[in-house]
């Protein structure tokens, strides 16, 4: 299901929505990824992300995080993912491409992903995560 | 504007104890009339949560370009008692240290020759947007130094001249920074990043000095009308951003264990006296130290392009003053008629530190600190100087900027960044960016008007206005 940027006068607020709560991650992991670097095709590039956290929030915001982090610092760009969630521990295989600025340009840097409007919830039988990103 | 929030003055506004439960002191907030109509009810309940946090003194206060964002509102100011307060990264931000600063140029706006080319210049010479690499190879004990030395580090390796670092707030270093507090992924984010602008609201813009309102403090400051000056604005890049994420998980943690009750999770905190916040308060230094160095580095790029287009030495580009505006900072103020030593949060807040006051260079004693707000693209920026009153009212603090008043979706939606490059072009700036969407999302009119927001901060006068500063050409991030 597409994601939806929510009006926000500052910064980005994103809704997402899935079959299933990993589904869910995975859709916000594409709205940040995609926001960052667009056109990314899943190229030969896989990280993993492995993390605990107190809650769903906050395993959430270090999920997302870890994905600005390795983007940033390996200079990647992602587009597929594949969540597994167990409680509050997460594993995700990450797929996409080393950044090109030809291809990915032209993007909007995301600072950070905020603990304030975090939220959780179910819509029938679909999950749905709302977040605030910091451009 | 919400229930409960009482008119003081013409300009200024209370958001009284009990408007949101536990608030330990009342919220007040600047604004005229014109900007009242912009004002969200979720800055002013982020106002409120500011004032529940343990060790506010006096008050939790806004200034006129307040707005909704995460953990403090933007616009905010806190002051926490140094011994039973406590230090929080949602009241600095994930870009610590985003900053600005002004060079002076001799040359006048009249005169300037390939304006088109000294923006192309510019723009191939900063890297710029998302992914741009820096120029700079560091090694791991260059970043530490870099962090630890901030302006002096980047001047002493050949970015700058020696008086640049006494025209930065706390002398473009602050003290207490220690690299230990930042982690090795900020350090990774941190090698490919320095000497980079950005993107988002982050811009380098060529400007004209368009109006004077002080002259004694113009002439002091070193501007005058008619005067080409550069704007260069950007922060700690991925290595402050990784900075506040970390360390705002650390926290979560600590607030918890201190017992400490927040409405909004972003406001972790924990006191300035524990090891957590120790630990936040060097590591924050660290970052913003770095983003002084960043844009000492920026500095040099852009004075080398006019060096080779104009053939311009780097002394008759002067840093005019560098100023941050997402930080915290350990800080004396007069409070009730005692002097207490206060961790000052500024979240998208200038410091405008009045005449005397010992941290400004001794040119400044008799103006105060300067104070520069940027404009949004296409729109004025200002020069302002600090004033006693806003060490009375504010912990020497002022706006920063002119505001968001439409999202970025909705800007989108509204214009096409190609009509603006356009529209810009016939008015005389000429605009360069990655992308048109990036132009989109920050056109002149998704902000308040930056005029009304430096009228209020002159009325109220917590800074007086100094001089107004037309874009004849911008390269944005």
């Amino acid at each position: 299901m597409p994601y939806e940027v929510l009006e926000h006068t500052a910064d980005l607020k994103f809704r997402v929505r899935g079959r299933t709560l990993p589904e869910a991650f995975a859709e916000a992991a594409r709205a940040v990824c995609e926001t960052v670097a667009p056109n990314c095709t899943p190229g030969g590039i896989t990280r993993t992300i492995e993390l605990e956290a107190g809650d769903t929030g906050a395993l959430l915001a270090g999920f997302l995080s870890e994905l600005l982090y390795l983007s940033d610092a390996e200079g990647l760009a992602f587009c597929s993912f594949a969540v597994e969630i167990r409680g509050t521990r997460l594993s995700a295989v990450c797929r996409g491409e080393e950044f090109s600025r030809e291809k990915h340009g032209g993007g909007e840097e995301i600072k950070g992903i905020s603990y304030s409007g975090l939220s959780l919830y179910k819509e029938g039988e679909n999950y749905v995560l709302e977040f605030i990103a910091d451009v | 504007m919400g229930d409960g929030v009482r008119k003081i003055t013409d300009y200024e506004w209370e958001v009284p104890v009990g408007y949101a439960p536990g608030m330990r002191v009342p919220g007040r907030f600047f604004l005229s009339e014109a900007l009242r109509k912009n004002l969200e009810p979720g800055a002013i309940q982020q106002l409120a949560n500011v004032a529940t946090m343990p060790g506010i003194v006096k008050y939790a206060l806004a200034m006129p370009d307040i707005h909704w964002g995460y953990g403090f509102p933007i616009g905010g100011v806190a002051a926490f008692d140094i011994s039973t307060g406590v230090i929080s990264p949602g009241g600095v931000g994930f870009d610590i240290n985003c900053g600005v600063r002004l060079l002076a140029t001799p040359l006048a706006g009249k005169d300037l020759r390939n304006q088109r080319e000294l923006v192309e210049r510019l723009f191939e010479a900063v890297p710029t947007g998302v992914g741009a690499k820096a120029s700079l190879r560091l090694s791991n004990r260059e970043l530490e130094e870099m962090m630890i030395a901030g302006s002096r580090w980047a001047v002493e390796h050949g970015y700058g001249v020696p008086r640049d670092i006494a025209r930065c707030e706390e002398q473009g270093a602050m003290k207490g920074a220690d690299p230990a507090g930042v982690s090795q992924k900020a350090r990774q984010r941190g090698f490919p990043q320095s000497g980079t602008l950005g993107s988002g609201n982050h811009f380098l813009e060529i400007q004209e000095v368009k109006e004077i309102y002080d002259p004694r403090a113009a002439s002091i400051l070193g501007v005058s009308r008619g005067q080409v000056t550069v704007m260069i604005h950007c922060g700690s890049r991925g290595l402050g951003h990784q900075v506040c994420t970390d360390h705002l998980r650390n926290l979560e943690a600590a607030t918890k264990k201190y017992g400490i009750q927040l409405p909004d999770r972003q406001l972790a905190c924990a006191p300035i006296t524990s090891p957590e916040g120790k630990a936040y308060f060097s590591g924050m230094a660290a970052a913003a130290n770095y983003a002084w160095a960043n844009r000492q580095v920026i500095t040099d790029m852009t004075r080398k392009v006019f060096a080779k287009l104009y053939t311009i030495p780097s002394e008759e580009m002067p840093l005019v003053y560098d100023v941050c505006h997402n930080v915290a900072k350990m800080e004396v103020h007069r409070v009730d008629g005692k002097e207490v030593q206060v961790c000052v949060h500024r979240k998208g807040a200038t410091r405008a530190f009045g005449p005397g006051s010992p941290d400004l260079p001794a040119e400044f004693a008799s103006t105060g600190q300067p104070v520069i707000i940027p404009g949004s693209m296409g729109s004025p920026s200002f020069l302002l100087c600090g004033t006693a009153v806003a060490m009375e009212k504010t912990f020497g603090s002022t706006c920063h900027g002119a505001g968001r008043v439409t999202s970025r979706t909705q800007a989108k939606k509204a214009v096409r960044g190609k009509d603006i490059r356009e529209q810009l072009a016939r008015e005389g700036i000429i605009v360069r960016a990655p992308s048109e969407a990036s132009i989109a999302e920050e056109a002149p009119q998704v902000y308040k008007p930056s005029e009304e927001v430096v009228r209020v901060v002159d009325a109220v006068g917590i800074s007086r206005l100094v001089a107004k500063l037309v874009p004849l050409g911008v390269i944005k991030g």
